[in-house]
């Protein structure tokens, strides 16, 4: 029997070549991604998994894992077989998306209008 | 008010929630599972917090600082119920008490929000919102492992046999009980008790669990008058082994 | 370019990316390069996905292995404020373990594959964990020096290339430096206290010494297999660079409090601004790593006892109509 500096360990009474059956797939359950909401007002953000059995012990899990230090409002679950995302290969569907200035306050060069036809005005 | 009796309503609590906590947190970095671990050993801190502040209450009565109060008494000095200085056991008996406990505990705080004794009815508000998470966490477990499998079943229906009578024994009266509850300080363990039968019982049911039959009831008393198991004596050397290498050092 | 870009896998300096798709290969290193993340369904060759999954599955097994030696002090935590606090810090060592699992997840190894290559002694884990806290400072020790040298490791590695295991990191980074102050303020509370707590964190930091100073491994040879680790922000410092951090950041305020560090040969070059110090002995490192370390029986039987133990509880929760899916992030 193990006797360990950790009384916690001596009281278990370990044997010290313990071996186990492997855990079989799924031992840990299913995953479930956690959204974090900080205030109310926030949005909900995405800060990680918990394997969980089930959606209320997927959400007791999410607040001590994720919300145990932070500021919490409230804490979203959803089970990750059930998101469904965009492929990272067709992520050049979003490469000229920034180039797009028609539809940007940036795209308005509305003070070199002005100036220029001030200047014109000047020199009538 | 009786200022006797006020202090050993608060010792007992103080202990009650001292030892559960110091019971709960030996499971930490042991758990079933990681997610659990985490969940239990923040309920295990936020009962050793709870407990810290019910023991400044009984500082600002004239009793000694919490440090030395909590790890410097012996044994037969503690005032809290035989129930929470039993072992561990296996996760089933851990998650029963936990469940038991938690409960009545809850119930206890939220009539204690409306104390006559403001400083203690102070606490009591700051501490339910805590106790929600607790009792939500010990309600969601009892009944997903009574419904699981056969296994998890006859270990959680053995866990609630084996803890009913110390259960019980949560609930053992104080001489003051009359004193309590005529000043409006708490309406007392029965009362107490009532409404912890009134609440554990759906949830049981729902578990697909049963409570003992009511003729094998037998409440084990005397933690509240320091009368212990021998469980109390190791758990207090241990918990106090450090403090006491100089118990008016600064740790 | 496909045509000339062909890798000889015969070449040994190439054994690592040998049969990879050269044009895609290099659009992984340039994106890299640019310093972007590489996410879990991007392209990637085997050896990064193989690399990454060693080291942070390791990672993970070193934060709930690590758990122990402090865990050892929980219940004999002197105070409310310790008390409370010790079990903050393990309880965030077991949450490492989680966020780091999860990260390692997503490269396509599951936890239970994980944990039985932990129980069964073939994944590693930090060896500092293998040595005993025999005294209530060895625990103030560890959560100082230990934590210290992992909080390098972790700034260092959070700057990588692979983005779950990145925000696994920054979360973590967070945590560590209430670890951090917790550790230095228990040392300083015993370094400046009465005298057995002074001879107790003495005596402790003396025994935790060639621990600490194995802790980030024998100097890198160098090689074309860490090279490409660099090369692809897997490995993000040398060994000797986050040792020197180490000691530049923490033996002033060792010294600080006076207490004695056990090496004679300790000291700061003043021209160069490196440390010297009595080369530590690498072969009692690889007998420890490898088994015969005075705790690795004791802290895998722990943990095998652990999973054996909650075995009923997940069995009788698990719902054999869910399906477990690679988590995305």
């Amino acid at each position: 029997m193990i006797k360990s500096l950790d009384p916690r360990i001596t009281r278990e009474q370990i044997e010290e070549n313990n071996s186990i059956e492997p855990l079989t797939p799924m031992d840990n359950w299913e995953t479930y991604e956690v959204f974090h909401q900080k205030k109310r007002g926030d949005q909900h953000m995405h800060v990680g998994i918990v394997h969980a059995p089930n959606p209320e012990m997927a959400l007791l899990f999410g607040k001590e894992q994720y919300g145990r230090r932070n500021i919490t409002a409230n804490i979203w679950v959803v089970k990750t077989a059930n998101v469904f995302a965009c492929e990272y290969d067709d992520a050049d569907m979003f490469e000229t998306t920034p180039e797009k200035q028609y539809r940007e306050a940036g795209g308005y060069k509305v003070m070199e209008k002005i100036n220029k036809y001030k200047k014109a005005q000047k020199t009538v | 008010m009786n200022s006797i009796a006020l202090k050993e309503l608060l010792y007992k609590m103080a202990d009650d929630l001292l030892i559960i906590g110091h019971r709960n947190s030996e499971w930490t970095g042991l758990g079933p599972i990681l997610e659990e671990d985490i969940a239990f050993s923040s309920m295990a801190q936020d009962k050793i917090g709870q407990s810290q502040a019910l023991f400044q209450l009984l500082h600002e009565l004239g009793e000694q600082e919490p440090d030395t109060v909590a790890f410097t008494r012996n044994a037969n000095q503690f005032h809290n119920a035989q129930f929470l200085e039993l072992p561990n056991g296996d996760y089933d008996f851990s998650l029963m008490r936990h469940f038991l406990y938690d409960v009545a505990d809850q119930l206890r705080f939220e009539f204690l929000a409306n104390s006559s004794y403001e400083p203690l009815a102070k606490v009591a508000r700051k501490i339910k919102g805590e106790l929600k998470y607790h009792v939500f966490h010990a309600n969601t477990w009892v009944v997903k492992l009574g419904n699981g499998t056969e296994e998890s079943k006859a270990r959680m229906q053995t866990a609630l046999n084996e803890a009913w009578n110390y259960a019980l024994g949560m609930f053992e009266t104080s001489e003051f009980e009359n004193d309590l509850i005529a000043s409006g300080v708490f309406v007392g363990e029965e009362a107490l008790k009532k409404q912890w039968l009134d609440t554990i019982a759906p949830i049981i049911e729902k578990a697909s669990l049963q409570i003992p039959s009511s003729n094998t009831w037998a409440p084990v008393f005397g933690g509240r008058k320091c009368k212990h198991t021998e469980h109390l004596a190791p758990l207090v050397d241990e918990m106090s082994e450090v403090f006491r290498v100089d118990p008016s050092a600064e740790w | 370019m496909y045509g000339n870009a062909y890798i000889d896998p015969n070449e040994k300096a190439n054994a690592m990316i040998a049969g990879e798709d050269p044009i895609k290969l290099a659009e992984f290193e340039a994106r890299i390069a640019r310093g972007e993340k590489i996410e879990p369904k991007d392209w990637m060759p085997k050896e990064y996905r193989k690399q990454l999954i060693r080291m942070i599955e390791q990672h993970g097994h070193s934060e709930i292995i690590g758990a122990l030696p402090e865990g050892t002090w929980i219940t004999r935590a002197p105070g409310f404020k310790r008390k409370m606090a010790l079990m903050a810090k393990v309880q965030d060592e077991v949450g490492h373990a989680q966020l780091l699992y999860s990260a390692a997840e997503t490269l396509g190894k599951s936890r239970e594959d994980m944990t039985n290559d932990l129980i069964t002694g073939k994944s590693k884990y930090s060896n500092v964990f293998n040595y005993p806290a025999f005294t209530w400072a060895d625990a103030c020790i560890i959560a100082w020096l230990i934590d210290a040298g992992a909080i390098i490791n972790q700034v260092a590695n959070a700057k990588g290339s692979y983005g779950p295991y990145c925000r696994a990191l920054d979360r973590i980074c967070t945590e560590e430096s209430f670890h951090l102050k917790y550790g230095h303020d228990n040392v300083v509370t015993l370094a400046t206290g009465t005298p057995i707590q002074r001879k107790m964190v003495q005596e402790a930091l003396t025994r935790w010494w060639p621990p600490i100073m194995h802790f980030f491994g024998p100097s890198d040879k160098i090689s074309q297999h860490t090279e490409i680790l660099m090369r692809w922000k897997v490995k993000m410092a040398s060994n000797d660079d986050m040792r020197q951090q180490f000691l530049n950041m923490y033996v002033p305020k060792i010294w600080d409090l006076g207490l004695t560090v056990p090496d004679t040969a300790l000291k700061k070059n003043e021209e160069t601004g490196l440390w010297e110090y009595t080369e530590p002995d690498w072969d009692e490192f690889k007998r420890v790593i490898n088994g015969g370390g005075p705790c690795n029986a004791e802290r895998l039987a722990v943990r095998r006892m652990a999973e054996e133990r909650g075995r009923w509880v997940r069995k009788a929760l698990y719902n054999a109509s869910e399906k477990y899916v690679t988590p995305l992030a």
